[in-house]
């Protein structure tokens, strides 16, 4: 039974309730009234005219006496009328009572009153015989006697019916009145027991409805204080309540549902924002930072004081930022936050994207900022969220990634010069410099003569500098050739201005001695190199001779000679413009001593298989470049030191084998060294810190390795001066790629998975860049601590393992 | 007939702002202060957007932007504010006169000019 039924049987019950007391109370109101009217019209009047027979009695008494005492017969004549009207009213009276008798007594004493009546009656008619015969004495004394007796036997009858009516007069008002007492009793009562019942009917609806209201409230107060979505109001009955309690709880499974699923979104954004490398902030109202923002934000920024701080405390004290600048940042907050999203357009400009934060112990971080606006559904602004990153290790990278792209350049340039060519020229630089210094300071003044002298000397520096393609210097020096050339002006354009023109001149001095360096450190060229003749020559000479003396020594009558000297001339022509890859690479192996000192390494054996291939002038700078640092490269990261080399049954100098052929339509040339091999291991490490591969990826071996390819990954410990800036093998890359070629990684072992595997680099570059000279394999074995061309026989014993493998076609040595 | 209106007693942040946006191929009117800005906007129907300074001579920005909500029952013009500052007083005047926003000067950002447009339109 539901609430409503129930409502509803409780108004039923009282309904009826109340109509059976009234119904009950009309009864007994009806009951009563017949009873008052019992007593009003019967026993009330009975009794008054049972007193009225006393009187009656009375009247008929003083009748007889009259006419007894009646003077004359007319006298008598009325009285005698008169005594017989009394009587018939004596009677009436009587008979009267008879009708009205309540009670057998009454009957009874009726009874007696009628038989005393009729005494009476004989008495009276007697005398009144006695008196009407003229017989007076006889008529007194039967009046005195026998009427008087028996008027008195009435009298007493009567008084003791007049008693007996009273008594039951009063009987009948005092049963009455307890009559009534009893029906408004049993109403009250009635009455009383239904207001009772009802009342505990009440009682229990009420504790049935509020109970479980109660309760239900109970709990969801308990709910909504301890946020424990798991609990439940328990149904006891499936009425409304019911119904209402089982809603709740499928709302709170519902609100357990989002709240669960918040939370883990809460979670998952905690989560990411505990470990999330970058700084995220969100700046409130007054704009102090939001308590919630990523751990790394206390990193950057090296304090825990962060939230609740002002972000111009936080994010931009001690920065480069001028006063102007910080209080337009501050503006921005206040015209963006609570606005809008339209006012972040309008004032985004002003929102700084870098800065410099000077920490508290001095040192200077670039910060990268990036700004968003966070918006409601009515698209406000209700925080600017804010990005940091710390670029400062990234600038510096990239500072240096230019500065060593420009190195390699640079070296590419120097390397396109023979050595004592370059030697001269930085010599005659020199001289020409400080003869210009020398004349800016002896002019404080402007003077035409002097003008046209230092335009002279740098002319001709920038000539020489663009002869030898030393683009890097011939820039710098074309500026300071440019301000000579204005002042030669007859108008020009700038002042003599001796500090200016001393400044611009350190500078290209300062660019010369940075090549001078290069060449003599980087390169280890030091000196004038060896005069008398180029090596390029000399190899060109020896083709050249061996075709003349052919051509001399040739019988021209026999065909088959002259067939012969004609292939020998045409090779040697067809080797014009081509060097061998070892004469092109002589370079860099002189500088492999030094560079092997500076790493307290063994000076490596270089071993070069050119398989009969010459390689043309064109590709003799794109090698230099890209072999010079491959080749460096392998002597900073491949080749261990002595001693490690040692304890592995290793000779204690590496050695580096450089092999070149032609497959595929493509020159290769593949270089390899027995050391260490490619550190596959760390270069997943590296690219997952740098953020290049995903730590979980499933690369194979070859993707790892193509990682050192990607810009701005290193492998070394520490930077290095000869490698490890993280931009050389993309550089190389990219070199070689610009001469539509492209370099690769092989693995020589089977060891897949291996934290170290043996490889060689294949740099393929098209095939026009080779040239065949013949069939012989071209050996180059050099000891590079050594003269070059006296390599070959300087060989020690302990090096023979690295010798070329006899019997492999003719041994050359160059 | 202007689309916009400036409003600023320095003059040369007033011509700055007036040729910025005229280059931009919006029409312009100028007023020097508040007052002057009323009376512009009451004899020119066809502005749609007035961009203020606040703190002028005679009648400032946030005034004037009260009273025309208030005098003229103008709902439809939409009201910038060029400022150098803002207060939580200043935007909460702001807000009850129906601002809709607040450039930070200076007035030259990318993003400034495009919502300028689609409001003076």
């Amino acid at each position: 039974m539901n609430l409503r039924h129930r409502i509803t049987l409780l108004i039923v019950l009282a309904f009826l309730a109340i109509s059976s007391i009234g119904g009950y109370s009309i009864l007994q109101s009806r009951n009563n009234a017949a009873e008052v009217k019992v007593v009003t019209e019967g026993v009330v009047p009975s009794a008054l005219a049972s007193a009225d027979l006393v009187a009656l009695l009375k009247d008929v008494q003083l009748a007889t006496i009259t006419l007894v005492t009646a003077p004359d017969e007319n006298t008598a004549a009325q009285a005698k009328d008169k005594l017989t009207a009394q009587k018939a009213r004596l009677k009436v009276g009587l008979e009267l009572q008879f009708r009205q008798a309540s009670s057998t007594t009454q009957q009874g004493l009726l009874q007696q009153a009628q038989e005393g009546l009729d005494d009476y009656f004989a008495a009276v008619d007697e005398t009144m015989q006695f008196k009407l015969a003229g017989q007076k004495d006889l008529a007194e004394a039967s009046l005195f006697a026998s009427v008087a007796e028996y008027q008195r036997a009435m009298e007493q009858i009567i008084g003791t019916l007049r008693i007996e009516k009273n008594r039951t007069k009063d009987e009948a008002i005092t049963a009455l009145n307890e009559n009534l007492s009893d029906t408004v009793m049993a109403i009250a009562g009635v009455s009383v027991l239904a207001a009772l019942v009802l009342a505990a009917a009440g009682a229990l609806l009420y504790r049935q409805i509020t109970r479980p209201i109660s309760r239900m409230q109970a709990m969801m107060s308990e709910i909504a204080a301890s946020q424990d979505f798991t609990r439940r109001v328990p149904v006891d009955r499936m009425d409304e309540i019911g119904h209402s309690i089982v809603a709740f709880n499928s709302m709170i499974t519902k609100i357990q549902e989002s709240s669960e699923l918040l939370q883990q979104k809460t979670a998952d954004m905690q989560a990411m924002l505990q470990n999330i490398p970058q700084g995220i902030l969100t700046i409130v109202d007054g704009n102090k930072v939001h308590p919630e923002f990523s751990a790394y934000l206390e990193t950057i920024f090296e304090t825990r004081d962060i939230a609740g701080r002002s972000m111009m405390d936080l994010v931009f004290a001690n920065t480069h930022l001028g006063a102007d600048a910080l209080s337009q940042l501050e503006a921005v907050g206040g015209a963006c936050l609570g606005e809008d999203v339209m006012n972040f357009a309008f004032n985004e400009h002003l929102l700084v994207g870098e800065i410099e934060k000077t920490m508290a112990d001095g040192r200077v971080k670039i910060l990268d900022l990036s700004w968003s606006p966070i918006t409601d559904d009515a698209d406000t602004i209700v925080r600017l969220m804010l990005c940091v990153r710390d670029v400062t290790e990234l600038r510096k990278l990239a500072a240096e990634a230019n500065e060593q792209k420009r190195e390699l350049e640079i070296i590419g340039e120097i390397l396109a010069v023979t050595q004592e060519k370059f030697h001269d020229f930085i010599a005659g630089a020199i001289k020409f410099i400080d003869e210009n210094e020398l004349l800016i300071r002896q002019h404080p003044e402007h003077d035409a003569e002097t003008i046209a002298q230092l335009f002279r000397h740098m002319h001709t520096i920038k000539g020489n500098a663009r002869t030898y393609g030393l683009q890097h210097l011939t820039n710098i020096v074309h500026e300071a050739e440019q301000t000579y050339d204005e002042l030669r002006k007859p108008r020009p354009g700038i002042a003599w201005d001796q500090a200016m023109l001393l400044d611009e001149l350190a500078g290209v001095k300062a660019m010369v001695e940075c090549y001078a360096h290069i060449n003599e450190v980087s390169l280890g060229r030091k000196g004038p190199g060896r005069r008398g003749g180029e090596r390029y020559l000399l190899v060109d000479r020896e083709h050249i001779q061996q075709a003349i003396q052919r051509l001399e020594t040739i019988n021209t009558r026999n065909l088959h000679e002259l067939v012969a000297a004609r292939d020998a001339v045409r090779k040697a022509l067809r080797l014009l413009g081509t060097e061998p890859i070892g004469e092109v690479l002589g370079g860099v192996f002189e500088s492999l001593p030094a560079l092997a000192q500076e790493l307290g390494k063994a000076a490596p054996l270089v071993k070069i298989e050119d398989n009969g291939y010459v390689v043309r002038n064109q590709a003799g700078s794109l090698l230099k470049n890209v072999f010079m640092h491959l080749i460096r490269n392998a002597m900073d990261h491949g080749l261990e030191t002595p001693a490690v080399r040692l304890a592995q049954g290793k000779p204690g100098a590496g050695l580096i084998r450089l092999k070149m052929g032609v497959a595929g339509g493509m020159l290769n040339l593949r270089l390899s060294d027995d050391g260490r091999g490619l550190a596959l291991a760390r270069i997943r490490q590296m690219a997952v810190e740098k953020g290049l591969i995903a730590a979980d990826a499933p690369l194979v071996d070859e993707e790892i390795a193509r990682q050192i390819f990607r810009p701005g990954f290193s492998t070394a410990e520490k930077v290095t001066e000869v490698s490890g800036r993280g931009v050389g093998m993309d550089a190389v890359n990219d070199f070689i790629k610009r001469e539509h070629g492209r370099i690769e990684i092989r693995f020589l072992d089977d060891a897949v998975g291996a934290d170290f595997r043996q490889f060689e680099i294949v740099v393929c570059l098209p095939e026009s860049l080779a040239e065949h000279v013949d069939d012989d394999q071209v050996l180059l074995v050099e000891r590079t601590r050594q003269e070059p061309v006296a390599a070959g026989s300087a060989a020690g014993p302990d090096q023979g393992a690295h010798e070329a493998e006899p019997g492999k076609g003719n041994l050359r040595v160059v | 007939m202007a689309q916009i209106l400036v409003v600023d007693d320095s003059s040369t942040v007033r011509n700055e702002v007036a040729d910025f946006l005229k280059s931009q191929g919006l029409a312009v009117a100028t007023a020097v202060d508040g007052k002057d800005g009323l009376d512009k906007l009451k004899a020119d129907a066809s502005i749609k957007l007035v961009v203020s300074d606040v703190n002028m001579p005679n009648m400032d920005g946030l005034t004037m932007a009260e009273k025309i909500r208030s005098e003229q029952k103008n709902t439809a013009v939409s009201i910038i504010m060029l400022t150098t500052e803002n207060s939580p007083a200043m935007k909460e005047r702001g807000k009850a006169a129906g601002i809709k926003g607040w450039i930070v000067k200076p007035f030259n950002g990318p993003g400034v000019i495009a919502t300028l447009k689609k409001l003076a339109s």
